[in-house]
């Protein structure tokens, strides 16, 4: 038995990446990868999506309990009284380069935002303790200000009356959303809050086990999560979804080139010069705002029909599918099965029908094939398919993502602090 | 591998085959997390070996950038000279970064502690070397060579931002070393000084697989972009128990206006039972081969410019903390004598996490792309050990 309290030592089997590792202990989040659940604190994750809002979940599962009346209105006061990022953070904008992928420019501003947290040089206990509200809420309003300044356009001031999610909403969109639009949105804050030791979390725990602040270890965190194996998966799965909805075979086929590429990137890290021109992005941009009158206009039946030979193609080709199969799930993953009604919801609702279709066809060619091999659809498959009707630009797909998994890295390093050592594996020299 | 290994660290192997079997324990202690062949640290005889070459060696016949060729290419530098002088002007050529990179770090608070406005720096960066597209279809890649060069200019900068002096003119064809000595002291460097700067990095290049270059790795596995495996670094870096050590050794000394007040200073703490900065090691349980090179280096150093003042508090020190924990195992590390010698290069103790940073980068570089290579996110489990099923309860009810 493995305890990060006391000093017992395990024989343990694992593989490389520490597939099959245990860690250690926690009480945050349980994860049964063969039944297909996730429980927050022991509350079942269909139950929060159902009669819960983000704000009490990062409540949760950051102190282990929901919060009481009193509780909730501290928590909830300070959420809003954060919600104001320092100007600084805001303006390092004016000199990043507007191409540069959302999420570096958002990164960038939350390093510059980690110099001006207050008591910042402060890692007792009691300090990291107040934190988690300050960066739940500056990164919020600074995410927005990041996916504002995609298009060109200034950060918008907060909206007082607006709960987290909604205020967020209205700070990236320029629009307050409608009440399914944000509940929609919540959902997916929800079941992304907590999701065990993945990478991203690894990192943040790293991080605040060298006495860090709690500020560098999201920031570690957020590195891992803007890799495209873990964050960026979501992005990759939409533009999949989002080639074949538009049809044509030349379509998809472009993006298969683009699709297989990923995949010979994902173990190879050569080195080459650097190309900074941007043109490619811009087009790729363009294309996609451009996407949602076309798609309407394609032949269902054909597109579909193409989809599935595609898909099948692919299969035969042992393409990885981004969005699909995960590390913990051997079946079908809750987070995505929680999103379901609501993506399929608002694409209909939005002329997006074909999307949804899409993503079914693919599901369904994937899982007929890859499932008895434990391969099924995850929620970076489905995430996408709900920011997109809420006009949310695809490149920054995976920045809700970040905004809430982030309680769950502060929630794992909060539990580390009191009794955790410096996490130090080994390696073995080859040579 | 299917015998036990009871302490992973620096264990040498001829292969490896996955899945491995080890003992484990808390912190990860034990965990075999990859293999490497960028360096092996060897308990027992307490040497670091970079490629197969002791540290101390190299840190006698090399400089810093022929010591990252070696860690990142794995080739000596003097037996491929041609391809060295294009990594060494491609590493200097480096520290010309983008105007902006430089004014998002001039216009934070002089006052923020260094590394946040590295970090900082580090993370703008990356938004000009790679665009949304290329960060994440195939054309991203680690531009390993250029992070060496362009973060040593950043951490000149951050130094002299702090001091108030205007950004600096990287123009120069001088070595890493030179070029931030300048940068730091706003004058022209001695040989000696610069020397003694390439040997501290040296010796920081790699040393197995610690919290920043961990971090890194974690980080890379996810395939984020380089310079974010770099910000995460440095975050693990800062921390208290990692590079902010050699910050804290540096302010304490200063404190201690003679040896004879160190030696006093010295007992109280041991007395106490408190731990003093700059001993002790989880690895080594015998004096570092590295701490007695330094040593005299430094203390050469000091002679030289007639400040020995603090390499006499600092030996102060370690005497009366090795004549009585010596036999405990616990002997001085290498940040005792580096924070010297950064003080000694004009460093305050806030500067001295970024200038280890810059050294440490090199190895951080070649581990991550070592793994890279064959890579596979990292995505250990946890035990659960929390509630059970309970079903929500609203508001009212609780």
């Amino acid at each position: 038995m493995i305890g990060t309290k006391d000093r017992t030592i395990d024989t343990q089997t694992y593989g490389r990446g520490l597939e099959g590792l245990r860690f250690g202990e926690t009480t945050v989040g349980r994860i049964d990868g063969r039944a297909g659940r996730l429980w927050y604190r022991g509350y079942p994750l269909e139950q929060l999506c159902e009669q819960s809002n983000f704000e009490e979940v990062a409540y949760l599962v950051m102190h282990g309990e929901l919060p009481n009346r009193a509780e909730w209105d501290a928590w909830d006061r300070e959420l809003r009284a954060w919600r104001t990022p320092p100007r600084d953070a805001l303006a390092v904008l004016q000199w990043l380069p507007t191409d540069a992928h959302p999420l570096m420019q958002y990164r960038t501003m939350l390093s510059v935002a980690a110099c001006m947290m207050p008591d910042l040089e402060n890692t007792r206990l009691d300090a990291q303790w107040q934190r988690p509200a300050r960066i739940l809420a500056w990164t919020a309003a600074l995410a927005a200000a990041a996916i504002r300044h995609l298009k060109g356009q200034p950060p918008l001031p907060p909206k007082e009356h607006l709960g987290f999610a909604a205020n967020f909403l209205w700070q990236a969109l320029g629009r307050e959303a409608s009440e399914e639009e944000c509940r929609a949105f919540e959902v997916s804050l929800i079941v992304q809050a907590e999701h065990g030791l993945h990478a991203a979390a690894l990192g943040a725990l790293l991080v605040i086990s060298t006495g860090a602040d709690l500020g560098g270890a999201v920031l570690a965190g957020m590195g891992a999560l803007s890799g495209k194996l873990h964050g960026g998966a979501n992005q990759d799965a939409f533009e999949m979804f989002h080639a074949l909805s538009l049809g044509g075979p030349g379509r998809a086929q472009g993006f298969s080139e683009k699709a297989d590429r990923v995949q010979n990137d994902g173990t190879a890290a050569g080195v080459e010069s650097r190309n900074p021109t941007s043109g490619a992005s811009r087009a790729n941009q363009a294309r996609q705002e451009g996407a949602p009158g076309l798609s309407e206009k394609v032949d269902t039946t054909a597109v579909l029909d193409h989809a599935r030979a595609w898909t099948r193609r692919k299969l035969e080709e042992g393409f990885r599918f981004p969005g699909f199969g995960h590390r913990v799930y051997k079946t079908h993953d809750p987070r995505a099965r929680a999103l379901e009604p609501l993506a399929e919801r608002m694409l209909r609702a939005t002329g997006h029908g074909v999307l949804w279709e899409v993503y079914g066809a693919v599901k369904h060619e994937v899982e007929a094939k890859l499932g008895p091999r434990g391969i099924f659809a995850n929620v970076d498959a489905v995430t996408g398919l709900v920011y997109h009707p809420l006009g949310l630009p695809t490149a920054s797909f995976p920045i809700p993502f970040a905004l809430a998994i982030q309680t769950g890295w502060m929630a794992h390093c909060l539990e580390y602090i009191p009794s955790g050592r410096m996490i130090e594996p080994g390696s073995v020299y080859l040579g | 591998m299917n015998k036990t290994i009871t302490s992973a660290y620096n264990w040498r192997e001829p292969s490896l085959t996955w899945p491995v079997t080890t003992e484990t324990g808390p912190g990860m202690e034990g965990v075999i997390a990859c293999e490497t062949r960028v360096a092996w640290v060897d308990p027992a005889g307490g040497g670091i070996y970079y490629r197969g070459v002791p540290a101390v060696d190299l840190a006698r016949t090399q400089t810093y950038e022929q010591v990252a060729f070696l860690l990142i290419e794995g080739k000596q530098a003097d037996e491929h000279p041609d391809e060295f002088a294009g990594f060494r002007d491609r590493l200097r050529e480096a520290r010309r970064i983008p105007a902006p990179v430089v004014d998002v770090v001039r216009n934070l608070p002089r006052d923020t502690h260094p590394t946040r406005l590295l970090r900082a720096g580090v993370s703008a960066l990356g938004c000009f070397m790679m665009s949304s597209d290329e960060d994440r279809y195939g054309t991203r890649h680690w531009q390993d060579l250029e992070i060496v060069g362009q973060l040593t200019r950043l951490v000149g900068e951050v130094a002299r931002h702090r001091r108030g002096l205007p950004a600096g003119d990287p123009a120069c064809d001088c070595s890493l070393a030179a070029g931030l000595l300048e940068a730091i002291n706003d004058r022209e460097p001695t040989p000696e000084e610069t020397a003694r700067l390439d040997m501290a990095w040296v010796f920081y290049a790699d040393h197995g697989l610690d919290a920043p270059a961990f971090t890194g790795m974690v980080v890379g596995s996810a395939l984020a972009d380089p310079y974010y495996n770099i910000v995460a670094g440095l975050s693990a870096l800062r921390g208290a128990k990692q590079g902010g050590t050699g910050e804290y050794v540096l302010h304490e000394l200063l404190k201690l206006r003679d040896p004879h007040v160190a030696r006093a200073w010295a007992r109280g703490m041991l007395a106490q039972g408190w731990r003093i900065p700059g001993f002790g090691h989880r690895l080594y349980r015998q004096p570092d081969p590295r701490v007695e090179e330094i040593k005299q280096q430094v203390r050469a150093l000091a002679d030289q410019k007639g400040q020995k003042m603090l390499v006499d508090v600092a030996e102060a020190v370690e005497d009366e903390v090795t004549s009585r924990l010596a036999q405990k195992g616990v002997h001085a590390n290498i940040n005792l004598y580096s924070a010297v010698l950064f003080h000694l290069l004009g460093s305050e103790p806030e500067m001295v996490p970024c200038l280890y940073a810059v050294g440490r980068v090199a190895g951080m570089v070649a581990r991550v792309r070592e793994y890279l290579a064959h890579n596979r996110l990292f995505r250990p489990l946890e035990i659960y050990a929390g509630p059970e099923e309970r079903s929500y309860v609203p508001m009212e009810a609780r």
